[in-house]
């Protein structure tokens, strides 16, 4: 019987090509589309959990509030993890600092872009394998290195390196690697390619750093004894910042809030960034799409089957009267149905793993090496096959089993309305669903394009970015690239629009006269940098060269900061005092406001001052012309002046919106996803409209006999489809303005949802759907009537 | 005595109005007989044999199989018995156009769980004894009318069946493979299958041992 079963279904997936053919193409697409989801959100899910004491580990992190506003998400101050460790629940800390350290051993030299600094017990408290040394002691002494495996491949080749010496920073101190460890997981919330000891730091860089209280360090993780009230522990830290730094908190007005966050919880869940960074958001919306999709594909099946039913009928008929159950008919209908998801199944796995490269580029990282490495998830994948099968069959299968004989082998039988109404919910739910994803990709599309197209305040165009590492003789490289033929303007400085900068304690006279204490963001800068970045000047000077005392004494503000300190107009803040960072003199000038930092974020006030010694960046305005050969020039300078280190360089205006990495993959993500969602639920029209055209060739045949015009026949059988898409596109519309309002609240600058937003949408969805129907109806009205009503 | 119906009333309420689909029939079959049913269109000759095979419910008398009264079984019983005794031949054939030749006529065996075996040899005998056995690998579009309605009856009496009913099994065919098939009741009459045939045709008619006229329900 199961034997007759399957030649039945090979037989009729063999007849009706196009109808199989949708049917299993696209549940393999909704499948694949799901399933490369789920190896994302389980790729995402899987931070850290290698971990073995997870679940014990805490991150340390300490809001701080200054008196204008809260600033979340620092590292603890130095002192704060050796003396926590006093504490009976805390059985380690570790403190973790990421850095760009210079590494030399013989005549190789590398800029480790993915340096860690660590204390002693990185490697006990977390589990990252070490190949070679012992965990307790690797990190203990100062300048101890160890080396990843694929590191210590690059430096030692297939020596052992244990013991061996490498240098270390600009200044090439000498240091051993006392370790090798495994490369660190993709799916590691810390990242790096090397761990020096901290003790490096603490004991011979800055000696006394354990006790300054006053200078926030790198996060902090904690291991905490088994059982341990996690509230309870951070209740006491109100109490333990008081007793060891109560006067230094209020002599600099910064209180900090220690909070302790579950390891697990750090990569998507908190807002107070880290080494690598995920979001739950993303996790969420990618589930929801998936099965969405997996939705639609299911809905194309169950529509495409019980609208096919008619055709079946007769074999339903004879079969029962030859004498089959209901059952049985219903077991043979739901068979066949699993068989097409398990055809699926087959094809979902060859297009997944042809697909898998891309889409892991398109996530930024890789997933996963080949969809086989965890046979669970293909397992998982099968039986999920299987189920769709089962549940997509069952509809279909009480319906055709419970036809009755004398009925359907009467002669022709239409199974006009019956299960229409379902017919009819599923497509506008198919079509609901495609549309609010158009929607979603026409707003997050037109928020990126609102900020590339923005006016940001200073120019991003030709402005080429040499990154010097703070080298010392960055000074030298600036003046030999300006005296270059073709080079316009040169700048050395702290930080450049999009790198992020620090923020300061400052004390600025306020309108009333009193020193007023705020945090401001702080760019150090030279004299060139207003006029290169071409920022605008709204009251006062300038920094130049023909006052002496601007290099120390003299700070420029942002319009946003001199508001913040009460003044009205720009012109009344000009020779008022300011104490910052040691430093003390006069406002000689303000800024318009431009957009240092991503718009995501409201312009923040800003304060500019002159320190060579911080300067970091060098920027170029280079010309247009010749780009290439400017470069290479520019390159050869950098080797004649700083031969020992990489040189490295972008282009301000794709740094700049690199902080948008993520919205556009996103964008990229859900763009791809509503193309599947409308393809998919296309496809089930496109099937659905074949069918009821053929149902009704009978009526256009008469109709046409009577006089019907081919336009009207064509309006007659895409009429009821547009209807539904329009009643889809009134059900999207409220439902995707709602999440999109929402997503927009992210950016402090954000762009509005026009109308014209649903217009585009719906027109969208309308034409391909008409597209879809008239192409079906064209070739039933163009037809001749006596041949369809010949077989009648 | 193989079958009795008593009293028999089929309607539909059309309108408010009762429309008789069949009205007052009695009828007793014996084991071997030969009916012929005849009428007008819509006289009530397909409804009747429907209910004779079990196919359709009427609203009141009494209809007797075997002595099991039809009327008050449950339909897994009903279903349980058509299924072991009777056997259909359809105008149109209702071949399942996916199978083959072979597979049509093996089919009832799959419902009623006959081992592999046993169905190859029951079918083997079947396409031996209609002279089919080299068509048995071709699907129902590639035989003539004829021969599909061969099939067809083949189909029907796989299961040994006591009562073939037959609704215009020649209605499609031309004269000569109808005379054909009704050679092929009469010799299975002859072996003692009882036949009840739906026909428009006089001369078919003559092959059977009676005749039932209905009018509008009515047996006249």
């Amino acid at each position: 019987m199961i034997r007759n079963y399957f030649k039945i279904a090979i037989r009729n997936l063999w007849k009706h090509k196009a109808f199989s053919f949708i049917n299993i193409f696209g549940l393999s697409v909704g499948m694949t589309a799901c399933f490369l989801i789920f190896l994302y959100v389980n790729f995402e899910l899987s931070y850290d959990n290698f971990h073995l004491k997870e679940d014990r580990i805490y991150r340390v992190v300490a809001d701080i509030k200054t008196p204008t506003e809260t600033i979340n998400g620092n590292g603890p101050s130095w002192a704060v993890p050796p003396h926590i460790s006093d504490f009976p629940e805390v059985s380690a800390t570790v403190r973790v600092l990421s850095d760009v350290i210079l590494f030399k051993k013989d005549n190789l030299t590398f800029n480790e872009t993915e340096s860690l600094w660590a204390d002693a017990d990185f490697f006990t408290v977390f589990d990252y394998k070490l190949l070679k040394g012992n965990p307790l002691t690797v990190l203990k002494e100062p300048f101890s290195i160890v080396l990843s495996e694929s590191s210590a491949k690059k430096y030692f080749g297939d020596d052992d390196p244990i013991g061996q010496v490498i240098q270390i920073t600009d200044d090439a101190f000498p240091s051993t690697v006392t370790g090798i460890m495994e490369d660190i997981p993709v799916n590691s919330q810390i990242q790096g390619d090397v761990v020096i000891s901290m003790t490096t730091i603490t004991k011979k860089f800055a000696e006394g750093v354990d006790n300054q209280w006053g200078n926030y360090g790198p996060f902090a993780y904690l291991l905490l004894k088994p059982g341990t009230n996690v509230e309870g522990l951070e209740s006491k830290f109100p109490a333990f910042l008081e007793k060891w730094s109560g006067k230094e908190m209020n002599k600099t007005q910064m209180f900090p809030t220690l909070m302790l966050e579950p390891l697990k919880d750090v990569y998507l869940k908190s807002d107070r960034g880290g080494f690598v960074t995920g979001n739950i958001k993303n996790v969420y919306v990618f589930s929801i799409v998936a099965m969405l999709i997996l939705l639609i594909a299911c809905i194309n099946f169950v529509n495409l089957t019980t609208a096919r039913s008619s055709e079946r009928a007769k074999e339903v008929g004879i079969r029962k009267v030859v004498g089959a159950a209901k059952f049985q008919l219903a077991r043979q209908f739901i068979g066949e149905s699993v068989l097409i998801s398990l055809i699926a199944f087959l094809l979902t796995l060859i297009v997944s793993s042809l697909l898998l490269p891309s889409f892991n580029q398109l996530a930024g990282k890789t997933i996963s090496q080949g969809i086989f490495d965890t046979p669970l998830y293909t397992l998982l994948l099968f039986l999920t096959a299987i189920g769709i099968g089962l549940l997509a069959g069952i509809y279909p299968a009480l319906i055709l089993s419970s036809f009755k004989p004398t009925t359907v082998l009467k002669g022709r039988f239409s199974t006009g309305t019956k299960g229409s109404f379902l017919r009819k919910s599923l497509v506008i739910s198919q079509f609901t669903i495609s549309i609010a994803l158009i929607i979603g990709t026409i707003v997050v599309y037109s928020q990126m394009s609102y900020m590339g197209n923005l006016d940001l305040g200073f120019k991003k165009d030709q402005i080429l970015v040499v990154d010097t590492n703070s080298d010392k003789n960055r000074d030298i490289l600036k003046q030999a690239i300006s005296d270059l033929s073709n080079i316009k303007n040169v700048s050395l400085s702290s930080s450049v629009p999009g790198t992020g900068n620090p923020s300061a304690y400052s004390e600025i006279e306020n309108i009333k006269g009193d020193l007023q204490v705020a945090n401001l963001d702080l760019y150090f800068v030279d004299f060139d940098y207003i006029s290169l970045f071409d920022i605008q000047l709204v009251a006062g000077r300038p920094f130049s060269r023909e006052f002496k005392t601007d290099n120390t004494q003299a700070m420029v503000l942002n319009e946003a900061a001199v508001k913040m300190f009460g003044y009205s107009s720009p012109e009344q803040a000009i020779g008022k005092r300011f104490k910052q960072w040691g430093r003390e003199g006069k406002i000689i000038g303000v800024i318009k406001d431009f957009h240092f930092q991503s718009l995501k974020n409201p312009i923040k006030p800003l304060s500019m001052r002159i320190e060579a010694d911080r300067h970091d960046y060098l920027s170029i305005n280079v010309p247009s012309s010749n780009l290439a050969s400017t470069i290479v020039t520019v390159e050869k300078e950098w080797k004649k002046i700083i031969p020992n280190k990489p040189f490295s360089y972008y282009f301000l205006d794709e740094f700049f919106s690199r902080q948008y990495k993520s919205e556009e993959q996103f964008g990229k993500l859900f763009l791809n996803f509503a193309l599947l969602a409308i393809f998919l639920s296309c496809l089930g029209l496109l099937g659905l409209a074949s069918y009821t055209t053929m149902q009704r060739t009978k009526e256009i045949g008469i109709r046409k006999v009577m006089g019907a015009s081919v336009s009207s026949i064509l309006n007659l059988l895409s009429r009821d489809f547009l209807k539904l898409v329009v009643i889809s596109f009134f059900v999207a519309t409220p439902v995707s303005w709602y999440f999109m309002q929402k997503w927009l609240m992210d950016f402090a600058y954000r762009t509005n949802i026009g109308w014209w937003v649903f217009v585009v949408a719906g027109v969208i969805a309308i034409l391909i759907a008409l597209i879809t129907v008239s192409f079906q109806a064209l070739k039933a009205a163009i037809a001749n009537p006596i041949k369809s009503l010949k077989t009648e | 005595m193989l079958l009795e119906i008593k009293d028999l009333f089929k309607w539909v309420n059309s309108g408010g109005n009762r429309i008789f689909l069949l009205n007052d029939i009695e009828l007793t079959i014996n084991e071997g007989d030969f009916i012929s049913i005849m009428g007008p269109s819509g006289s009530g000759k397909t409804t009747l044999l429907n209910i004779i095979g079990m196919l359709d419910d009427f609203n009141e008398g009494e209809y007797n199989f075997l002595n099991e009264p039809v009327h008050t079984l449950k339909e897994k019983y009903r279903a349980n018995l058509y299924k072991e005794y009777i056997g259909f031949v359809f105008q149109s054939y209702h071949l399942i156009d996916e199978l083959t030749v072979y597979e049509n006529i093996e089919t009832p065996l799959l419902y009623k769980n006959y081992k592999s075996s046993e169905r190859k040899s029951l079918v083997a005998d079947m396409l031996d004894r209609f002279n089919i056995v080299g068509k048995k690998d071709l699907f129902p579009s590639q035989l003539s009318g004829g021969q599909q309605q061969i099939v067809g009856i083949a189909r029907a009496l796989i299961s040994n069946p006591k009562l073939i009913l037959a609704d215009e099994p020649t209605g499609n065919l031309n004269s000569k493979q109808g005379e054909e098939i009704m050679n092929l009741f009469k010799e299975l009459n002859d072996e003692g299958v009882t036949i009840i045939q739906v026909t428009h045709s006089e001369k078919n008619a003559t092959y059977g041992s009676k005749i039932i006229n209905l009018l509008d329900g009515r047996v006249v």
